[in-house]
């Protein structure tokens, strides 16, 4: 019997069907909303996305990149050849030899991870990916053999029918996982969608060193309301190249290693959350799913398997608990690590947008607070005439009576807060200090939005934003200049959408970046500070939004001080649970994610730690005494500020 | 009413003469209660009666020689004969006051009321120096206060019948619209009260068409002045016949005293009753909403015995309240949470014990009128803000606080039984 | 709960405290809760002014699909129009309730509407209710907010008005995509002007004087101790070394002072 034609006819029908396959899955994605992309660019592009931007972030842990780069490589180039020389039957040796190459690292590759599977960390999903290294593995040495002929190294026709039927048999075993798990939906699903996913990202800007974090507004027009849902309440609500975003997920849990509402035993856990819109997608339950569940808040999980969902289905009616949403602190750390570019934060607003404008579910202090910023233009439902009354005796100009003025004081809602103030005061000390010719709104100033925004207010906050363009554009400043990253974000990042030229040409800076400039100017004079250990605390939007990671830094070695770093910090510093509204929503967890932050600052032994945003101050000043204390790095700079005698 | 302790020479004499017939009995109504060492009441059998004028010990069991000889004299009882007598004769014009009576008594809010009419009743004599007017107080159901004279009240329209008793607008709408049909008073002043002031105001005017003031703060035979706009505006307005005055509108009658004539209504038809009370719910002080309660006794951190602070709580009358911290530790419920992220309180009265004052706390109590502190540290913002704060651990505090108030409801019951007591006699 | 009763939920524009902006009405808002939770989106929501004011959207985003509004000028007297609609609506609803919320947040603020309505219309008032718990054939029992928490149960016959106390539950977010397309529906009632406002003058409010503690003192060592005496809670005691039976004793009678305790 001759069997010679087996192993390519299988590795042909494999590839076919993996090819259907391809298409059904292409067909789930457009299932979700329009959405130009640029195609052919997008798909030029994404051999350096991939190499550039994802290798960047795999390459945070060592151990895995290499792994990756051995196996994927490997495989992608055996792939390849394999379609050469056993589909086509391409007679080179040279070929043979390359592709036996190819098996051979991809075999080291797959070594390492049957390794890290031996005993995997919790994060890491179990199920398929457990089997992940053994096809991997199965698949190297089958093709190895396969091409030992081809090379020469055996003859042809070397083995009975039955070697070549049992080498068919580790064919069908080894390219059903990674041909057809990758289209079909295997942990290989990673390799396909993720290209695509590279190629077609939402937020292009995002790779060769980009930053893109500003969140996509809602469109609002009169005629679309009478059918339109706004944000998203099913799956097929997203954007087709969002639904193929979520496709991409290796389930490698980094997210959810960072996750601060996850290690603080709330109902959320980033991973789990893109598998469910996964399921949402394609339909089905999560019964499949095989890594961390979400925590229940009161120290257990949440039994896997319930959770069904549909393209059409209401995500939040039986796919996802709304307090999952709401436990987000919208503090990227998971986007930040994500090797696949999900853009989680992203998906988790746009789902709350439906909760809040849609069904007017905003948990807890949420719809308060909602309330308030509408009529009050601030959280807390203070009286608008009030804004100033922290400036009293400031002697601050005021951009109604000046017009113009070399620096915008953008003051934010720390306003009316009496814990704020203090920093406030504190940079407007500096500020004189410098001779900076500033200015602020004063009462005319309004919330930044940001809060209404993360709660799923769009519309709240597209109002604020043009109303505070509006108020801008009547005056001339070339930098605004904010103590507040949140304020700082919105108005750098956001306030672009809605084509008012008042910032046009405006540098807007967050107070630490400036201060270090009038530091490097030699416009302050300060004493070394001679107090205790430093650690210093990255705020996620100044971080991880604005990557402003080294100002700070500089001004506080500026001031003599080596900052006791804690593990998490800079682009993996952890939330203080102040972003997002989470403080608003508050949903019930173990612990506080700001206790838990408070444990990273006391790990370093620090007695003090500095901050660069009033929401980070009020956080860790919750934690009960006795702990650190809590200085934002403007208040430290003034207690070192040297008066100059005249 | 002021309760000033005056001095009674006589009493003090007679405490002093041990020989005085009166002697045993005073000495033992200042002396009080004796307890013994078990805690229980002790009675001295031989300490009753006394020595009549005769030599022999007498024993009064009629109560009659104890009753009244006692060294406290409240000053207002003095000045009760002190006072004089505003007498109207005849009365040309009334001014009508409709009282709340809360449990049967003038509240304060009435009294302002009483002042105001007067000031009015002043206002119309001196344009016309022989009208005399006269200021009558409309009441409902039982009366408990025996001072309406000394609060102003010329005449008396006291309607007490099974139909006024409970909540029974309609019944008492009848009653003012006969009152008005038979003595067509000058002006009807009613309180602007959630006890059922404004709402008979409001029925009142609805029904004889005569548009009213709400919510008036000053007023003259004139011109009144009334907020409007949730308290956010000052409406000044020519003085319409109905009002409905803010607490505080007047000061109340102190100088004088008044006849409190009763008056007699004719017989009139009473309505039939579409709203039918069917009673009140006993809400427990416990059960009440955070942001509902007048009294609200917190815990925070500071609290070690929580078994303690919910007795303190349920003795006091107190709605319990929480900080975060309490919380978040699992000892308090989620919905007992006072500040930012918990419920913002409007007691009168917030006791805070162990509570440090963080700002987020802070927040929840900033409409409160009255904060105690209860805190082991003296530099903490809780003790800054409070109006009273003692510096103390909390388990001791709320130990010795609950057991004044243990003592305070014994005598208050023993006062009570005391009154039935004297009432029987 | 009944389906065949008709509940119309009266709202008015409210006034925000702080900014004095336009808001949803605190009490009204409540009115509006309570409607739903009878007969949900059911409910009739009714306004009597601006038709084209935004504030009625964020009512309507409560959940319901439409509201009605009859057009009125500024300075109109609301009452004859609605009991002009509710007259020609009366043979429909025998069955009515009508809700709205104790006072007015802008404006005179008397709280009178509901009972001139009730007056013209031969209906009975109840005031200040927290609850309805049973609406049956002829009538419905209600709860009364009382002062302190406490609650009275009252029972009216249909149809009736009810104003809404601050103690019933609190009003639902409103969903703003909701109110955005919800249908807006205009009656013509005609409009009558209110006269009496013209005589009016309006004016912020001016702090109102609080009353002083007067010691009314009879003799000379009375007004001494009143006049050096500290009163108990005035502006921040704190007591550090007295005994603890001291400290609580302070507190006592604070306490009474306050007619806390009983
Ligand atoms: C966004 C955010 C929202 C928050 N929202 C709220 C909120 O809504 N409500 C809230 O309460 N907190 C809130 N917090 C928490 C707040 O910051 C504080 O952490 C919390 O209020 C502290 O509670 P505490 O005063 O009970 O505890 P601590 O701060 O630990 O204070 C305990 C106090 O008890 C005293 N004490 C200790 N032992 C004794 C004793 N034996 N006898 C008497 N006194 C004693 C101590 O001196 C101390 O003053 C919030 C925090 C954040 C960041
Ligand atoms: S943004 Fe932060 S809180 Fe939200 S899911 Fe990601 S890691 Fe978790
Ligand atoms: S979302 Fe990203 S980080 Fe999270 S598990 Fe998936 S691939 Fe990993």
């Amino acid at each position: 019997m001759m069997l010679d034609w087996l192993p390519p006819t299988l590795i042909g029908v494999l590839l076919v069907l993996a090819g259907v396959g391809a298409i059904r899955r292409i067909n789930l994605w457009r299932a979700g909303q329009a959405e130009e992309v640029a195609i052919l660019a997008g798909l030029m592009a994404m051999p350096t996305r991939y190499l550039h931007d994802l290798h960047h972030v795999v390459d945070r842990d060592k151990y895995i990149s290499r792994t990756h780069v051995a196996t994927g490589g490997g495989f992608v180039l055996a792939m390849a050849l394999i379609v050469l020389v056993h589909v086509f039957g391409v007679n080179n040796t040279l070929l043979a030899w390359a592709l036996m190459a190819a098996l051979v690292m991809m075999f080291c590759g797959a070594l390492f991870v049957f390794k890290r599977r031996l005993n995997p960390p919790s994060r890491l999903s179990k199920g398929p990916w457990m089997r992940l290294p053994k096809s991997l593995l199965t698949f190297s040495v089958t093709f190895f053999v396969l091409t030992l002929p081809a090379a020469g190294i055996l003859p042809d026709g070397t083995g009975r029918w039955v070697f070549t039927l049992v080498l068919s048999a580790l064919i069908l075993l080894s390219l059903s996982e990674v041909l057809l798990g990758m289209t079909w939906g295997g942990p290989m699903k990673h390799a396909f969608a993720g290209a695509l996913h590279l190629a077609f990202h939402r937020r292009s800007e995002r790779f060769g060193g980009g930053r893109s974090t500003g969140l996509k507004p809602v469109l609002f027009s009169d005629n679309d309301a009478v059918n339109k849902v706004h944000g998203v309440a099913k799956p097929s609500d997203f954007k087709w190249n969002q639904l193929l975003g979520f496709d991409a997920c290796v389930q490698c849990g980094r997210c959810e290693a960072v996750c601060p509402a996850f290690a603080a035993g709330q109902p959320l856990n980033p991973k789990k959350l893109i598998q469910d819109m996964v399921v949402g997608f394609a339909g089905g339950s999560d019964a499949q799913y095989a890594g961390s569940p979400y925590p229940d808040g009161k120290g257990g999980v949440q039994e896997v398997g319930y959770a069904k969902g549909g393209a059409d289905q209401i995500i939040t009616d039986g796919l996802i608990h709304p307090d999952t949403l709401w436990s987000c602190t919208t503090c990227r750390a998971c986007v930040e690590e994500c090797p696949m570019m999900i853009e989680h934060v992203d998906a988790i607003v746009d789902m709350r947008r439906f909760l809040t404008l849609e069904k007017g579910d905003t948990p807890n202090k949420g719809a308060q607070v909602l309330e308030n910023i509408i009529a009050t233009d601030n959280p807390n439902g203070h009286s608008p005439e009030s804004r100033t009354y922290w400036a009293a005796d400031q002697n601050l100009a005021l951009m109604k009576d000046v017009k113009k003025a070399e620096v915008l004081f953008w003051v934010s809602d720390g306003a009316f807060d009496m814990r704020s103030q203090r920093i406030l005061r504190a940079f407007v000390t500096l500020l004189k200090a410098a001779k900076v010719d500033v200015a602020i709104l004063g009462d005319e100033e309004r919330d930044s939005g940001d809060v209404a925004r993360r709660l799923g207010d769009d519309a709240t906050f597209q109002s604020l934003a043009k109303r505070n363009l509006a108020t801008l554009s009547q005056y001339r400043f070339s930098t605004l200049v904010t103590t507040d990253p949140h304020a700082f974000h919105c108005l750098k990042n956001e306030y672009g959408d809605f084509g008012s030229t008042a910032l046009d040409g405006v540098e807007v800076l967050h107070h630490t970046t400036f201060l270090n400039r009038l530091v490097k100017e030699g416009r302050l004079r300060l004493d070394t500070f001679k107090g205790g250990k430093v650690t210093y605390h990255d705020p996620c939007y100044l971080g991880r939004y604005n990557g402003e990671y080294e100002a700070p830094r500089e001004l506080l070695a500026s001031l003599g001080i080596d900052i006791a770093e804690m593990e998490r910090s800079a682009f993996r510093s952890r939330c203080c649970g102040g972003g997002g509204g989470a403080p608003i929503t508050d949903i019930p967890g173990e612990r506080r994610i700001a206790d838990m932050r408070m444990e990273d600052v006391v790990s370093t032994g620090a007695e003090m730690v500095a901050v660069g945003c009033q929401q980070c101050t009020a956080m860790l000043e919750g934690v009960v005494e006795p702990r650190p204390v809590v200085k934002d790095i403007a208040e430290i700079l003034v207690g070192q500020l040297v008066e100059e005698v005249h | 009413m002021s309760d000033i302790i005056r001095r009674d020479p006589r009493a003090e004499w007679i405490v002093r003469n041990r020989l005085h017939p009166l002697h045993l009995s005073l000495v033992k109504s200042q002396q009080g209660d004796v307890r013994g060492p078990s805690g229980l009441l002790r009675k001295n059998v031989r300490d009753v009666g006394f020595i009549g004028p005769n030599g022999i010990k007498r024993i009064d069991r009629a109560n009659l020689l104890t009753v009244d000889t006692t060294t406290r004299r409240s000053a207002s009882k003095d000045t009760q004969t002190a006072r004089p007598l505003h007498v109207v004769e005849q009365a040309d014009f009334y001014i009508m006051v409709v009282a709340d009576m809360v449990g049967g008594r003038l509240t304060a809010h009435d009294k302002d009321l009483l002042g105001q009419a007067h000031r009015l009743v002043v206002q119309y004599s001196d344009v016309n120096s022989q009208c005399c007017g006269a200021v009558a107080l409309v009441c409902f159901g039982q009366i408990k206060d025996d001072q309406l004279g000394l609060s102003g009240v010329d005449r008396l329209f006291h309607l007490e019948d099974t139909v006024y008793d409970g909540f029974s607008p309609e019944a008492r709408l009848g009653a003012l619209q006969q009152i008005e049909s038979q003595y067509q008073p000058l002006h009807w002043l009613f309180p602007d009260s959630v006890h059922g002031g404004a709402d008979l105001a409001c029925r009142f005017s609805a029904r004889i068409g005569e548009r009213l003031a709400a919510h008036v703060w000053q007023l003259d035979r004139e011109q009144c002045l009334s907020r409007g706009a949730s308290g956010s505006m000052d409406i000044k307005r020519a003085t319409p016949r109905i009002v409905t005055l803010l607490e505080e509108c007047a000061d109340p009658i102190e100088d004088t005293q008044h006849q409190a004539l009763p008056m007699v209504l004719e017989p009139m038809a009473v309505p039939s009753a579409r709203l039918k009370e069917k009673g009140q719910m006993a809400v427990d002080a416990s059960a009440v909403p955070l942001a509902e309660a007048e009294f609200i006794l917190s815990a925070g951190n500071g609290i070690h015995n929580w078994a303690q602070f919910h007795a303190t709580a349920t003795a006091l009358g107190a709605t319990e309240g929480a900080s975060r911290v309490a919380v978040d530790e699992g000892f308090m419920p989620r919905a007992r949470q006072v500040g930012a992220s918990g419920t913002w309180v409007t007691a009168r009265v917030y006791v805070a014990v162990g509570i440090s004052g963080a700002i987020q706390h802070m927040q929840g109590i900033g409409q409160c009128d009255k904060v105690i502190a209860i805190n082991t540290d003296a530099g903490c913002d809780m003790v800054k803000r409070a109006d009273l704060a003692v510096i103390a651990d909390s388990d001791a505090l709320l130990m010795a606080l609950a057991s004044l108030v243990e003592q305070h409801q014994l005598a208050k019951h023993a006062e009570q039984i005391h009154g039935e007591n004297s009432n029987a006699a | 709960m009944q389906p065949n009763v008709n509940v119309v939920s009266l709202v008015s524009i409210g006034r925000h405290p702080q900014s004095g902006r336009a808001r949803r009405a605190e009490q009204d808002g409540r009115a509006v809760e309570l409607g739903l939770k009878l007969v949900q989106d059911k409910l009739t929501l009714l306004h009597a002014g601006n038709a084209h004011e935004t504030v009625l959207r964020q009512y309507a985003g409560m959940g319901l699909d439409g509201f009605t509004v009859l057009p009125q000028g500024e300075g109109d007297d609301a009452v004859p129009v609605l009991v002009a609609y509710f007259k020609a609506n009366r043979q429909h609803h025998s069955r009515q309730i009508v809700l709205t919320g104790v006072n007015a947040e802008s404006g005179e603020s008397s709280g009178m509407l509901p009972y001139l309505l009730a007056e013209q219309l031969g209906w009975p008032i109840v005031p200040r209710i927290a609850d309805i718990v049973r609406v049956d054939e002829f009538e419905a029992e209600v709860l009364l907010a009382l002062p302190r928490g406490q609650r009275r149960v009252v029972t009216v016959s249909l149809p009736f008005i009810a104003s809404v106390d601050s103690a019933a539950q609190e009003p639902r977010q409103s969903a703003f995509a909701r109110g955005l397309r919800a249908t807006l529906t205009t009656l013509d009632y005609g409009s009558r002007v209110d006269d009496a406002v013209s005589h009016w003058q309006v004016a912020p409010a001016k702090p109102k004087p609080k009353r002083l503690k007067v010691v009314k003192a009879k003799t000379a060592a009375d007004r001494m101790k009143a006049a050096t005496a500290k009163p108990v809670g005035g502006g921040g005691k704190v007591l550090r070394n007295e005994s603890v039976e001291e400290q609580a004793q302070a507190i006592f009678d604070l306490l009474l002072e306050e007619k806390v305790i009983r």
